[in-house]
């Protein structure tokens, strides 16, 4: 029975400050985790851990009476329970006996125990958060447009706490800092009675919290992380550590780190020792040592020298700049304008401060101008015209095993080549250098985004516009804005003769010409190659067993090449225990669909034996909650990848979007707890975010667009008039759809939360798959659909 | 009747029973995974016989030591699949007299299978913990002629240059300049390409005179990646 209590307004704060912990934790464990495995790795453990809310929902449910009887005390304990679990999971995941490895999975079954345990681990401090919060909807049920205010607005300001934290402190330092606040949530709804016994709890758990923050763990590196990697090299060790929002940065010196991708053999010369920058112990780039007065530098004897080797390049573009390593080439060659464009702000100021002696403060040079904004960005804003446009170095050294299958790429889509082509001076290059892969990917992806690029420009001999030259490990291609004069093709010979490098793409090039130093076992390469070139260019794309058509920035995944349907094809060839690391972080998504769609499945099912199946009601509840659940996520994944492109900051358009629609969905939710007979209007609200969600789909990304060169304060104002009507919306059937069932169906109130919690879990690894699928517009048409679902439950309540 | 005596004392001793079948699943790994695939150098298919690989395996993973693929030794390096071991040690056309330079000695197992054959093995591990259990197993099981160094590869070893072949198995983004002099005229350098625990590319690297050319050799042939095929 529906109990008619009102809730202090400690409880509304306590619930807000509760939520700031949860969201806050969540983010640093996803850095953490990201840390000592990977980022896909950290997003599969945390997606089961959120099911903590759904499982949350189930466990009211079914022990409703029991939880409602004791929620004076219970409420209060749960909360520091949920701070001492806070504080100890990332110790305790961290012992040796517990501690997995996602790379060994697949090659010792013993690690699936580790894999199961991580699970737990991380699930509980969710797991008991998520319980406290439930319980307060259910027993202040009739006020939660105020609750649900105060639990969305506190998820918004924890994800800018996490910022504030991770700015200011190493990562394991920070759960135990957060985990104080989830006891100060319980301190502040302790009642009389309860004091005695929670007391305890509360110097227990402060006990254990100032340990923690005095002690905090040691972070053990997976071993096959390049930072780990670099560590085990001789006298190596880390020199710097910095975090912030980017990732924590590194920085290692050993006398055996060197840097010189796809080195021509015919470099003789010592090579230096570099220092190594990583992020998040990923390789992020070198330092090289360089001084003014160098004449030789070990880059101009990779392929990547090649648009030097035909001309002169006064200005030059460096996109994502990094560690500088091309622009210390361009300066060594001569540029006198040179302009670095680098997201990274942490980067940037551990180059121009901390690393400045070792390459003749480069980033301060005077030919040298630095932006901090992301590429993309930048050449949307951007009016000047270019010698030579170069882009990051694509790939690693033998591979990654796809682990960064799903990063959205937005510097290699065939949108961005447009933008660097119409930002090439007349006889200006485009210069990409690429690692070859095996089987060959990446390369053959370049090479399709760059002909369908000049196709659309109208060009039909794209031929005569691109040079490629491949060492024993690396090409480059060079695509110029006019065709490449019998000069050029022959100072491209010269070029390949002096290093022992071959052409692979040059006008009027014998097929002996290209494996002339470097043979490769069968010429297959070179086929692929001739039909990207040719009208063939559809049939290879349908016929070859990994994608390579090009990325979009509907589809920006230029690392993801899986074809589920040849998988039979790879199995056949390479053997069942190759397929997981051609792409893992695909397979690891897809994985962890399947994983907490099971479980979601069985903790939505489970409380219908307690709470009885009632036909079309539990249809109609399932239907609702579920529709508001996929839908909230899919916008809020659309909007963060769409905002990154117009902010040119990755962070900072997560934390606005993020913040900007919790925020305005709190509105909502507190805004319908005022509007009296406020389900008579639900289905004019649903159908209106329908409708602005289909806007959105159409009309968003061309509106982007257009305002991208806007200042950044009409940016902001613009971004927020975007967002706040359809979040403001969005956060009002939720409360509606709980009103509802504590007024007809009390004992479904907390199934229906924790429906709309698993789903919400479920969601993310969906609108992943669609995106990569079928593009990021679909998601948001798909998550237009999922709105008609409570609509027409509503619909069918009312009738 | 000696047989018997002498195959039931060994049962009692507990050797037989474990010893005989590694025997058998090596003799299997040998016919089945580097026979079948073409490898055929007489030499290489004794040594790989003959070289206990259960021992260079951490003890956990003794049941898939003659599996057809890497395994994890630690410190995020692994002991290379028996294939490309055998592919390897054919494709440098190893002698008798041969003097053989090894980058990346790991568990110690592809040295041994080297010193099997050759006169000579040096092998260099950069890894301190790697490099000297590598040296107590491969001195425990009787090698004399590997020897054993910890310290950087890049530099080779200048000493003992300059070698019929080099290994290297450890492979990094350059082929470092020290090594390609330290290498004979007409000698070969073989140098595996590629995730460890996918299939990797090896790169045969010749030299004859001062004209040093590349080839890469796939060691699974398959037919290019078209459905149609």
């Amino acid at each position: 029975m529906k109990q008619n209590v009102s809730a202090p307004k400690r409880f509304c704060f306590s619930i807000g400050l509760l939520s700031v912990s949860i969201i806050a934790f969540e983010l640093v464990l996803m850095q953490i985790l990201s840390i000592v495995q990977w980022y896909h790795f950290a997003y599969m453990v945390i997606s089961v851990a959120l099911l903590g809310f759904g499982a949350a929902g189930t466990f009211l449910s079914v022990f409703r009476k029991r939880f409602l009887d004791k929620a004076e005390i219970l409420i209060p304990l749960l909360m520091i329970l949920c701070g001492i679990a806070m504080a100890a999971v990332i110790r305790t995941a961290q012992a040796p006996y517990f501690r997995f490895d996602c790379y060994l999975l697949f090659s010792d079954a013993s690690q699936m125990w580790q894999l199961v345990f991580t699970y737990l681990l991380f699930f509980f401090p969710f797991f008991l958060g998520a319980l406290a919060i439930g319980l307060i909807f259910l027993k202040f049920v009739n006020e939660i447009g105020k609750l649900y205010f105060a639990n969305l607005a506190g998820s918004g300001a924890g994800g800018v706490a996490a910022l504030g934290l991770i700015s200011f402190f190493l990562p394991q330092e920070i759960p135990a800092i957060i985990s104080v606040v989830p006891v100060v949530s319980g301190i502040m709804v302790l009642s009389r009675k309860s004091m005695g016994l929670v007391f305890a709890f509360v110097s227990i758990s402060l006990i254990l919290i100032i340990y923690s923050i005095m002690n905090p763990p040691n972070l053990a590196v997976s071993e096959f992380k390049a930072l780990s990697r670099a560590l085990n090299l001789t006298d190596a060790e880390i020199d710097f550590e910095k975090n912030s929002p980017h990732g924590l940065m590194q920085i290692v010196s050993s006398s055996a780190l060197r840097y010189a991708p796809g080195l021509s053999l015919t470099y003789r010369e010592d090579l230096p020792a570099v220092k190594g920058v990583f992020q998040n112990g990923d390789w992020l780039g070198p330092v090289i040592s360089w001084k003014s007065g160098d004449k030789a530098f070990v880059m101009d004897y990779t392929t990547g020298a090649l648009p030097y080797a035909i001309n002169k390049r006064a200005r030059v573009l460096v996109l994502n700049a990094g560690t500088g390593t091309d622009l210390l080439q361009a300066i060594s060659q001569g540029a006198t304008s040179i302009t670095g464009v680098e997201p990274n702000s942490a980067v940037l100021s551990l180059m121009k401060n901390e690393l400045s002696h070792m390459t003749d403060s480069m980033f301060d040079h005077p030919s040298v101008s630095v932006r901090n904004i992301e590429s993309r960005t930048f050449l949307a804003m951007d009016t000047s015209t270019y010698d030579l446009i170069t882009l990051p170095i694509v790939g690693y050294f033998g591979g990654t095993s796809g682990l960064y299958a799903l990063q959205e790429q937005y510097l290699f889509t065939r949108n961005a080549f447009r933008k660097m082509w119409l930002r090439l001076s007349e006889e200006g290059v485009i210069s990409v250098t690429c690692w070859m892969d095996y089987p060959v990917r990446k390369p053959l992806r370049i090479l399709s985004t760059i002909v369908e690029m000049l196709e659309e420009q109208g060009i039909q001999n794209p031929v005569d516009f691109i040079g490629a030259v491949r060492s024993w490990g690396t090409i480059t291609f060079i695509l110029k804005k006019t065709p490449l004069s019998n000069t050029e093709a022959e100072l491209v010979r010269e070029f390949c003769n002096r290093m022992s490098f071959d052409p692979a793409i040059l006008r009027g090039l014998n097929q002996e010409e290209r494996a002339w130093f470097n043979k490769l076992e069968d010429d297959n390469f070179f086929t692929y190659i001739d039909e990207l070139l040719s009208s063939e260019r559809k049939k290879l794309y349908s016929e070859y067993d990994f994608n390579i058509e090009p990325a979009t920035d509907n589809r920006p995944y230029f690392s993801q090449f899986y074809k589920w349907q040849s998988l039979p094809n790879l199995a056949k060839h390479f053997g069942n225990h190759a397929i997981p690391f051609f792409e893992m972080g695909y397979l690891i998504v897809v994985l962890t669909f399947f994983q907490i769609l099971i479980v979601a499945g069985v903790l939505i099912i489970v409380p219908l034996f307690f709470i009885g199946w009632e036909g079309g009601h539990i249809l109609r509840t399932v239907f609702y909650f579920s529709g508001i659940g996929i839908g909230y996520m899919f916008v809020e994944i659309v909007l963060i990848q769409m905002f990154i492109l117009y902010f040119g900051n990755p962070i900072y358009a997560a934390a606005a979007v993020i913040t900007s629609m919790l925020v305005c969905s709190g509105i909502g939710s507190y805004v319908s707890s005022k509007i009296k007979r406020l389900w008579d209007y639900l289905s004019i609200i649903l159908l209106s975010i329908i409708v602005l969600l289909f806007f959105y789909a159409v009309l968003l990304s061309p509106m982007l667009n257009k305002s991208i060169a806007m200042p950044l304060p009409a940016k902001i104002l613009f971004a927020v008039i975007l967002i706040a009507p359809v979040s403001f919306l969005m956060g009002i059937p939720f409360p509606a759809g709980i009103s509802y069932l504590a007024e007809h169906s009390y004992k479904q109130v907390p199934w229906a939360w924790g429906i709309n919690g698993c789903l919400s879990v479920i969601s993310t690894a969906v609108a992943t798959i669609v995106a990569v699928e079928l593009g990021f517009v679909w998601v948001m048409v798909f998550a237009a659909l999922a709105y008609s679902l409570p609509l027409m439950s509503e619909i069918e309540m009312r009738s | 009747m000696l047989g018997l005596i002498l195959g039931l004392t060994m049962i009692f001793a507990g050797v037989l029973p474990e010893e005989s079948s590694f025997i058998s699943q090596r003799q299997a790994m040998v016919k089945n995974q580097i026979e079948a695939r073409g490898i055929s150098d007489r030499a290489t298919l004794q040594s790989i016989s003959s070289v206990s690989r259960h021992l260079f395996v951490p003890g956990k993973l003794l049941d898939s030591a003659y599996d057809d693929r890497p395994l994890p030794i630690g410190y995020g390096q692994t002991i290379s699949q028996p294939y490309i071991v055998a592919y390897m040690t054919e494709i440098i056309n190893p002698g008798t007299d041969s003097r053989v330079l090894e980058i990346g000695t790991g568990s110690g197992y592809q040295a041994a299978v080297l010193a099997e054959i050759v006169k000579d093995v040096y092998t260099i591990e950069i890894i301190s913990e790697l490099g000297n259990s590598a040296a107590a197993r491969l001195k425990d099981l009787g090698y004399k002629n590997v020897n054993v160094r910890i310290s950087d590869g890049y530099y080779g070893w200048e000493e003992h240059s300059p070698f019929d072949a080099i290994i290297v198995t450890a492979a990094s983004e350059y082929i470092p300049p020290p090594l390609i002099d330290q290498l004979k005229d007409g000698g070969r350098m073989v140098i595996p390409v590629g995730s460890p625990f996918m299939i990797q590319t090896l790169m045969l690297v010749e030299k004859k005179g001062d004209k040093i050319k590349t080839t890469s050799l796939m060691p699974v042939r398959f037919v290019p990646f078209r459905r149609s095929n």
